[in-house]
C-alpha cells in the first residue's frame, strides 16, 4: 500500500520539534510509534508532507517520579508502562489499561503520547488519566502549558491542542494510600482488537467510606469521557453494591454511544452500567489492598 | 530517485547501509531491498501479524514500520534465526509439533514467540497466549503452536528428522510403515526458516506491478472513463479497461458465465473491477488508479435478496432473461411425500434461520504473477491458487490460447479455503499486461481488495420445517433457502444444491423437500467457503432438532441416534453411502465428553452442546465436463533407487496434501517417507489434477497416487525377483528392502532392485489416475451435485461459558469426534479438525461482513473482520473413529470440511444450554445474547433494573 511523499525530519530537542512543526505548518505531522498516524496514511484519512520523527528526542522518553508526580514522557510506549516498575507501584490503573491494548506489537510502539494525540475515542489509556485526575504537558510556541486530561479532548481525533504543539508528557498523581483504581473493557476478540466500551474508575477510602471517586468512559462518546456525576454518588458514602449500582446507572446515563458495527448504542449503554460496576468493585478491592 | 535518504540497518548481524524514500515501510526494504521475503504481507495495516521483525529485540508491526524513521535499528527476521545451518530449536519444535498449516503466519508468530523465550525462556500457555495475540492464524494452528512454543527447550541440541512425535504417533492399529503415522510436514522445515516462497514472494528480472481500480457504485453505467491522466504518468507502462478485455464471459459453472474480466458497460457492486494499470512499482500503479477519470450513471440497487426476488426490483443483469427476479439458481427437489410425512408427525415446528456472510480471509492475499513469451505465444503463471487445472481451463478457454501453451505453477499457498478456487482478475489482467508490455508482471489484492473480490460465504435466508414422531424418528423435512449471491454466479449454482443436498447425508430422510433460491445482489459475489453452502443449513437443522428434542423430552443425542445414517444406504436424493461410522461418532461424543454428567446439570451461564456434520470426499463430476480423470500422478524411481520423484498437480493450500501425498506413495512402493520428493506443482511436469475444493485431495489424488506408485514397484520387483529367482507375486517391499514373504531372510535391498530394474528396462515410472465411479446420483436436475465415492461424518461436543451481564461467551472446551477413514496422517488430521473448531468459533459467533447502505463493505479490515486469536482457542480434543473406506487410499476419506460442519450446531445450542436464549441469526453476538436475555426478564437492553448486587452462582463479575 502506498504512502504520500513527505520528507522526515529527526529533531533531538522538543523545543526544535515544535519550531519545525509552527515552521511547516498544515502539512507536518508529528511521528511517534505511527502506529495510528501509518495505518491513517496508508488509508488515506490524513495527508501529510512533512513528519517529524519524535523518536530521538531523549526528553520525551522516561519515567520518572518527581514528588507527588509521575511524570511518564510522551514517548513511552504501552509495553514501557506495563514493564515499568514505577508505574506498577504508583499508577497501576494506567499499567492495566496500556497492557489491555491486546497486541504485544501494537503496545511495544504504540507511545501514550500518540494514544492521547490521536484522540480517537476508544483510545484505552486516556479513561483512565482523567480518573487519576492526571493531567497533560504540552510545549507549544509561547511555551509550556498543563491542562487536565479531562478538558484535553474535544471530539473525535481534535484535542485542545493547536497545529503545531506537542504533548509532552502525562502528569501523573502518585496513587496514594487506601487507593485503587481500575479499567475495565469490553472487546469481541481476546487479542487485536478494539474496545466497544471502557469503564476506567479511581477511588480512594476514608476509614469505611469512600474518601473521592471518579470514572470515565472509553467508546462511548465521540471523546474520552469523564462522569462528575458519579462522584457526586459517591464521595463520602459507604461501599456497597446498591451504592455502586446507582454510579454504574449514572455511568450508563451519562453516555452518548452511536451504533456501528462493532455494537448498538443501546448495548454499549448497557456494557457501561456492567462494566462501571465491575470497574468500582475491583477498584475499592485494590484500595482496600493498599496499606 | 528523488527525495531518498541513506539509512543504517544492522539486518540479522549484517550492518547494511540503504537508500530509501521516507515513505518506506521496513516491511518493503526487507522484502524488495534486501530480498528477506520470509516476512509476510497480511494486512499492510498492523492487524494480523505476519510481518513481524524483532525492532531492538522487541516486536513489531514491520508494515507499519517507517525504515528511515528507525535508521540505526537492529532488525532480526526469521531468516535470522537458523545459526550454522541448524535451525533454531523453536523452529524445530514448530516442526515437530505440526504446528503450521500453510504457513504464511508462521514466520511472524515464530518472530513473537522468540521474543517471549528471550525474556521468558518457559513460557506458561497464558503467557504464550499474550504474546501471540497479534499474530492472526486462519488456519487455526493455535493449539498446536501453543505446545511448540511451550516445548521448544526440548529441541536444544537435538537433529531434526521426520520421525512422529511420540503422542501423535499413531490413531489406528493397522500395520502401516508410513500410513497412519504422524510423520512430520514435508513442507514445514521451508516454512519455519522463511524459505518457502508463495506468489508474492517471487521475484523475476525486470517484473513490473499492476493494480486494479474497481467501481464506486453498487449499480451503474460507465458513462465515461478517461485513463489519459493515468497513461501521461511517469512510469505507467500499460493502462487496461473494459474495452481492452476479450468480450467471452468466464465464470466458474459453465452454465452461467457472467463476469468479464473488466467491467464493459455495467458496474454491479462496489468493488466491480472497472480498469487496471500496470507501472514499474506498485506505488507508481496505485497513483496513477486514482488519476482514472470515471464516471457512472447511478442505478437503483438491491442489496437484500427477498428484496431482489420481488417484482419490479433492479435486475442484474437484464440481458438474461433467464435470470428473471434476479433469480440466478433455482432448485426444486421434492423427494417422497413431505404432506404425508408431516401428517404421520407428532410435532411439526417451523423456524427461519439466517446465515452471514463471511469471508475465507486467508492471511495470504491473492497474487498473481504472469510471464508471457512471444516466442511460441507461450505463458507462465503463477499464482497463488486452489485449482491449477481449472485456472488454465479458463484462461485458455477467455484468452482463446491453446490449453498446453499455458503452463501453471503453484508455489506454496498460504490458505485458500475456497477464495482461491477460481480464476481471479488479477490472473487475467497479469496475463495481458504482460503480453501487452514484455515483462513479467506481478499483481495481487490487498487486503481490502480481497475483502471487495470477496467469493465469500453465501448469506442463507432459510425457513425449515421439521416433522418428528414422539420418539424422535424424522417423517418429514421441508427447506426453503434464499442464498444471497452477490452480484456474479461464480460458485453459486453448485452453493444453491449443495444447501440442499447434504441434508440427508447425516439423518435418514424419507420424505423431504428443497426449495433453493440463489439470488442476484448488488454486492460482491459469493463463491465457495469451505463446507460450501452447507454450514448455515446444517446450523439450522442442528438447531431446530435440539429445539424439538427439548420439547419432546428426548435428550440431543437421543434423537440424532435415533435418525443417524448407517453404512451402505442410498439416501432418498440418490447419494451412495458406502462407509458410515456416524453412529459411533455420537456415542463416543456422548461417552467421552462426560454429557450425562454436564448436560442439565451446570450451573447458569455454563453450557453444553452437541451438533453434528458432514461432507462429500470430493465431487463425483468436474465443474466443466469432461471424461479425463479428475487426479492423474506420476511416479519415478530416480535411477540411484534410493529418491522418489511425485509429481502431481493437486494443490497443497495448508491442509497438507504434500505430506499426505508422499506418505501413501512411500508406502504403496515400500520405501521410507523421506525418499519421497514432490516435483514442484507445475503443469508443465505433472498431468491434470481437479485441484483443491470439495475436499478430494485425500481420496482422489491419494488414488491415484497409490495407483502410480503401485505401476512403478511392479517394475521395481520384476528386477528383484529376477535377482532372487522368484516370482514378483512372493515379495513384500517395506521400509526400503524386498523380501520374499514366505522367507524373509531372502532379501534385497530396495535401491539394488531400483537399479537393476532401470539398467534393464531403463526408467521406473509408474502412472495412476482415479475417476469416480460411473453414474453417481440420481437422473433428476441437480442430481449430480452431492455426489462423491465416499462420506465423513463428525460430532462436536462444545461447552461454553457466557458472562450474563455482557453476553460474551468463551468457548472452553471442544471434543470432536470424527469419521474420516483411515487417518493417513494424525498430525495433519488433528491439525484440520483443530482449525475447523476455531474456524467454527470465528463463524458462529465473530464474523460477518457488514454493509454501509450505498453496498461499501463496513469492515474490510482485520479488526473489524473478526477471525479469531489465539485468546479464542479452547481447549480441543479431536478423535478419529475406527472406520474404512473401501473406495479411498488405504482405506482414507476426507476430513478438512466436514469437520467444520458440527461446529455451528453445537456452539449455537451450548449457548442455548449456557443461557436459555436460542439465538436463529448468525453471528451468535454477545449483543444479540445479552438482548435475549433481558427480553427473557422482560428488561429491554436500555432500560435495565441495576444489575444484582449478589450475582447468581456462576456468573462471572
Amino acid at each position: 500500500m502506498e504512502i504520500c511523499d513527505f520528507t522526515l525530519h529527526r529533531p533531538t530537542t522538543a523545543a526544535e520539534a515544535v519550531a519545525l512543526a509552527f515552521e511547516l505548518g498544515a502539512g507536518a505531522r508529528f511521528l511517534a510509534g505511527g502506529t495510528d498516524l501509518l495505518v491513517d496514511l496508508k488509508q488515506r484519512r490524513l495527508a501529510a508532507t512533512h513528519l517529524i520523527a519524535l523518536d530521538g528526542i531523549g526528553e520525551l522518553k522516561g519515567i520518572t517520579r518527581n514528588g507527588d508526580t509521575l511524570e511518564v514522557g510522551a514517548l513511552s510506549t504501552m509495553s514501557d508502562l506495563g514493564d515499568s516498575d514505577a508505574v506498577r507501584e504508583h499508577a497501576p490503573g494506567l499499567a492495566q489499561s496500556a497492557m489491555s491494548m491486546g497486541m504485544v506489537q501494537i503496545r511495544n510502539r504504540a507511545t501514550i503520547g500518540g494514544n492521547f494525540s490521536a484522540a480517537v475515542p476508544c483510545a484505552d489509556t486516556p479513561p483512565i488519566c482523567i480518573a487519576a485526575g492526571a493531567s497533560v504537558r504540552i510545549l507549544g510556541k509561547g511555551g509550556v502549558r498543563t491542562v487536565a486530561a479531562e478538558t484535553f479532548f474535544v471530539g473525535p481525533r481534535q484535542t485542545t491542542m493547536q497545529p503545531g504543539e506537542l504533548l509532552t508528557a502525562i502528569l501523573w498523581p502518585v496513587l496514594r494510600a487506601k487507593s485503587g483504581a481500575s479499567y475495565q473493557r469490553f472487546a469481541r476478540r481476546r487479542y487485536a482488537s478494539l474496545a466497544v466500551a471502557g469503564v476506567a474508575a479511581q477511588l480512594s477510602l476514608d476509614g469505611a467510606r469512600i474518601g473521592k471517586a471518579r470514572m470515565a468512559l472509553a467508546s462511548v462518546a465521540p471523546t474520552p469521557l469523564f462522569v462528575p456525576a458519579v462522584s457526586k454518588i459517591l464521595d463520602g458514602e459507604k461501599p456497597g453494591a446498591a451504592l455502586f449500582a446507582k454510579a454504574a446507572r449514572a455511568a450508563a446515563d451519562a453516555a452518548r454511544p452511536i451504533t456501528d458495527m462493532r455494537g448498538s448504542a443501546a448495548y454499549r449503554r448497557d456494557l457501561v452500567e456492567t462494566l462501571a460496576m465491575r470497574a468500582l468493585e475491583q477498584a475499592l478491592a485494590n484500595a482496600g489492598q493498599r496499606p | 530517485m528523488a527525495n531518498e535518504v541513506l539509512i543504517q540497518l544492522t539486518v540479522n548481524g549484517t550492518p547494511r547501509t540503504l537508500a530509501v524514500k521516507p515513505n518506506t515501510t521496513l516491511l518493503t526494504v526487507l522484502r524488495d531491498h534486501l530480498g528477506l521475503t520470509g516476512t509476510k504481507k497480511g494486512c499492510e495495516l498492523g492487524e494480523c501479524g505476519a510481518c513481524t521483525v524483532l525492532l531492538n529485540g522487541k516486536t513489531a508491526n514491520s508494515c507499519i514500520t517507517l525504515a528511515a524513521a528507525v535508521s540505526g535499528a537492529e532488525v532480526v527476521t526469521i531468516e535470522g534465526l537458523a545459526k550454522d545451518g541448524e535451525l533454531h530449536p523453536l523452529q524445530k519444535s514448530f516442526v515437530k509439533h505440526g504446528a503450521l498449516q500453510c504457513g504464511y503466519c508462521t514466520p511472524g508468530m515464530i518472530m513473537s514467540a522468540k521474543a517471549l523465550i528471550d525474556k521468558t525462556p518457559a513460557p506458561t500457555a497464558a503467557e504464550i497466549r499474550d504474546a501471540l495475540g497479534g499474530n492472526l492464524c486462519r488456519c487455526g494452528s493455535y493449539p498446536r503452536v501453543i505446545k511448540a512454543v511451550g516445548g521448544w527447550k526440548e529441541y536444544v541440541g537435538e537433529r531434526l528428522d521426520t520421525k512422529p512425535r511420540v503422542d501423535d504417533e499413531r490413531d489406528q492399529a493397522r500395520d502401516h510403515a508410513v500410513v497412519s503415522h504422524g510423520v512430520t510436514r514435508y513442507d514445514a522445515p521451508d516454512k519455519v526458516t522463511g524459505r518457502a516462497l508463495y506468489t508474492g514472494d517471487l521475484r523475476l528480472p525486470d517484473m513490473i506491478y499492476g493494480k486494479i481500480l474497481t467501481s464506486t457504485v453498487a449499480h451503474g453505467r460507465i458513462k465515461r472513463l478517461d485513463t489519459s491522466r493515468a497513461k501521461a504518468l511517469p512510469g505507467v507502462l500499460a493502462v487496461l479497461t473494459g474495452a481492452d478485455v476479450p468480450d467471452t464471459r468466464y465464470g466458474v459453472s459453465p452454465a452461467r458465465y457472467d463476469e468479464h474480466i473488466l467491467a464493459k458497460e455495467r458496474v454491479r457492486y462496489v468493488g466491480d473491477e472497472v480498469a487496471a494499470v500496470a507501472a514499474i512499482d506498485e506505488e507508481t500503479a496505485a497513483r496513477a488508479l486514482r488519476l482514472i477519470e470515471v464516471e457512472y450513471e447511478a442505478l437503483p440497487a438491491v442489496f437484500d435478496p427477498e428484496a431482489a426476488m420481488k417484482a419490479g426490483a433492479p435486475l442484474l443483469h437484464p440481458e438474461e432473461a433467464r435470470y428473471a427476479n434476479n433469480i440466478n439458481t433455482r432448485v426444486e427437489w421434492n423427494f417422497g411425500d413431505v404432506d404425508q410425512g408431516f401428517a404421520e408427525a407428532d410435532l411439526v415446528r417451523e423456524q427461519r434461520f439466517v446465515g452471514n456472510r463471511t469471508h475465507q480471509a486467508p492471511i495470504e492475499p491473492h497474487a498473481s504473477l504472469a510471464r508471457y513469451e512471444h516466442h511460441g505465444e507461450k505463458l507462465t503463471l503463477w499464482s497463488s491458487t486452489q485449482v491449477p487445472h481449472y485456472l488454465q481451463h479458463m484462461l485458455a478457454r477467455t484468452l482463446g490460447m491453446p490449453q498446453g501453451n499455458i503452463r501453471v505453477i503453484r508455489p506454496a499457498v498460504g490458505g485458500g479455503f475456497g477464495v482461491k478456487a477460481e480464476t481471479t482478475p488479477l490472473d487475467f489482467c497479469a496475463v495481458l499486461f504482460s503480453k501487452a508490455t514484455c515483462r513479467p508482471v506481478m499483481m495481487s489484492y490487498d487486503r481490502k481488495e480481497m475483502f471487495y473480490h470477496f467469493r465469500g460465504r453465501h448469506k442463507q435466508v432459510m425457513d425449515l420445517k421439521i416433522g418428528l414422531k414422539k420418539d424422535g424418528s424424522i417423517t418429514a423435512v421441508r427447506f426453503k433457502s434464499v442464498l444471497d449471491g452477490g452480484a456474479y454466479t461464480s460458485y453459486g449454482v453448485v452453493t444453491a444444491y449443495y444447501a440442499g443436498s447434504m441434508l440427508p447425508t447425516l439423518y435418514k430422510l424419507q420424505n423431504y423437500k428443497y426449495d433453493g433460491f440463489r439470488v442476484y445482489t448488488n454486492l460482491p459475489a459469493c463463491g465457495a467457503f469451505r463446507g460450501h453452502g452447507v454450514p448455515h443449513p446444517r446450523f439450522a437443522f442442528e438447531s431446530l432438532l435440539d429445539m424439538m428434542a427439548a420439547e419432546l423430552g428426548l435428550d440431543p443425542f437421543e434423537i440424532r441416534l435415533k435418525n443417524a445414517m448407517r453404512p451402505g444406504t442410498r439416501t432418498v436424493n440418490a447419494l451412495d453411502i458406502s462407509s458410515c461410522e456416524f453412529v459411533q461418532t455420537l456415542e463416543r461424543a456422548r461417552q467421552e465428553s462426560g454429557w450425562k454428567e454436564k448436560r442439565g446439570k451446570l450451573k447458569r451461564g455454563k453450557g453444553i452442546g452437541v451438533g453434528c456434520g458432514g461432507f462429500v470426499s470430493g465431487a463425483g463430476y468436474p465443474i466443466y465436463r469432461s471424461d479425463f480423470p479428475h487426479s492423474n500422478a506420476i511416479v519415478r524411481v530416480q535411477e540411484d533407487g534410493r529418491a522418489i520423484s511425485l509429481a502431481i498437480a493437486a494443490a497443497d493450500i495448508g491442509q497438507g496434501s504434500d505430506t499426505v501425498l508422499p506418505q501413501i506413495a512411500a508406502e504403496e512402493l515400500g520405501v521410507p517417507y523421506p525418499w519421497v520428493t514432490m516435483v514442484e506443482c507445475d503443469s508443465a511436469l505433472a498431468p491434470i489434477d481437479l485441484g483443491s475444493y470439495s475436499s478430494r485431495v485425500t481420496l482422489m489424488a491419494g488414488n491415484a497416487v497409490k495407483m502410480a506408485a503401485g505401476k512403478a514397484l511392479d517394475q521395481v520387483l520384476a528386477a528383484a525377483a529376477r535377482r532372487l529367482g522368484c516370482s514378483a507375486r512372493d515379495l513384500v517391499a517395506r521400509d526400503g528392502q524386498i523380501f520374499v514373504k514366505a522367507a524373509p531372510t531372502l532379501r534385497i535391498a530396495w535401491d539394488e532392485a531400483a537399479r537393476l530394474a532401470f539398467a534393464q528396462n531403463g526408467p521406473v515410472v509408474g502412472t495412476g489416475w482415479y475417476r469416480p465411479p460411473a453414474e453417481l446420483g440420481g437422473a433428476f436436475k441437480g442430481g449430480t451435485v452431492g455426489t462423491s465415492p465416499a462420506y465423513s461424518f463428525s460430532t462436536a461436543v462444545a461447552e461454553v461459558t457466557v458472562d450474563l451481564y455482557t453476553g460474551q461467551v468463551q468457548v472452553d472446551r471442544v471434543n470432536d469426534f470424527s469419521d474420516a477413514g483411515t487417518v493417513i496422517n494424525p498430525v495433519t488430521f488433528h491439525a484440520q479438525v483443530e482449525g475447523s473448531v476455531i474456524m467454527g468459533i470465528g463463524e458462529t459467533m465473530m464474523e460477518d461482513t457488514q454493509h454501509a447502505k450505498d453496498g461499501a463493505i463496513l469492515n474490510p479490515n482485520l479488526h473489524d473482520y473478526l477471525v479469531p486469536s489465539i485468546g479464542e482457542t479452547p481447549e480441543i480434543h479431536t478423535h478419529a473413529v475406527e472406520s474404512y473406506e473401501a473406495r479411498g487410499p488405504f482405506g482414507a476419506k476426507e476430513i478438512g470440511e466436514g469437520s467444520l460442519l458440527p461446529m455451528l450446531g453445537a456452539i449455537a445450542n451450548a449457548i442455548y444450554d449456557a443461557t436459555g436464549v436460542r439465538v436463529t441469526e448468525l453471528p451468535i453476538t454477545p449483543e444479540k445474547i445479552r438482548r435475549g436475555l433481558l427480553e427473557a426478564a422482560k428488561r429491554p437492553l436500555c432500560d435495565q433494573s441495576p444489575p444484582d448486587a449478589s450475582p447468581e452462582p456462576g456468573c462471572p463479575s
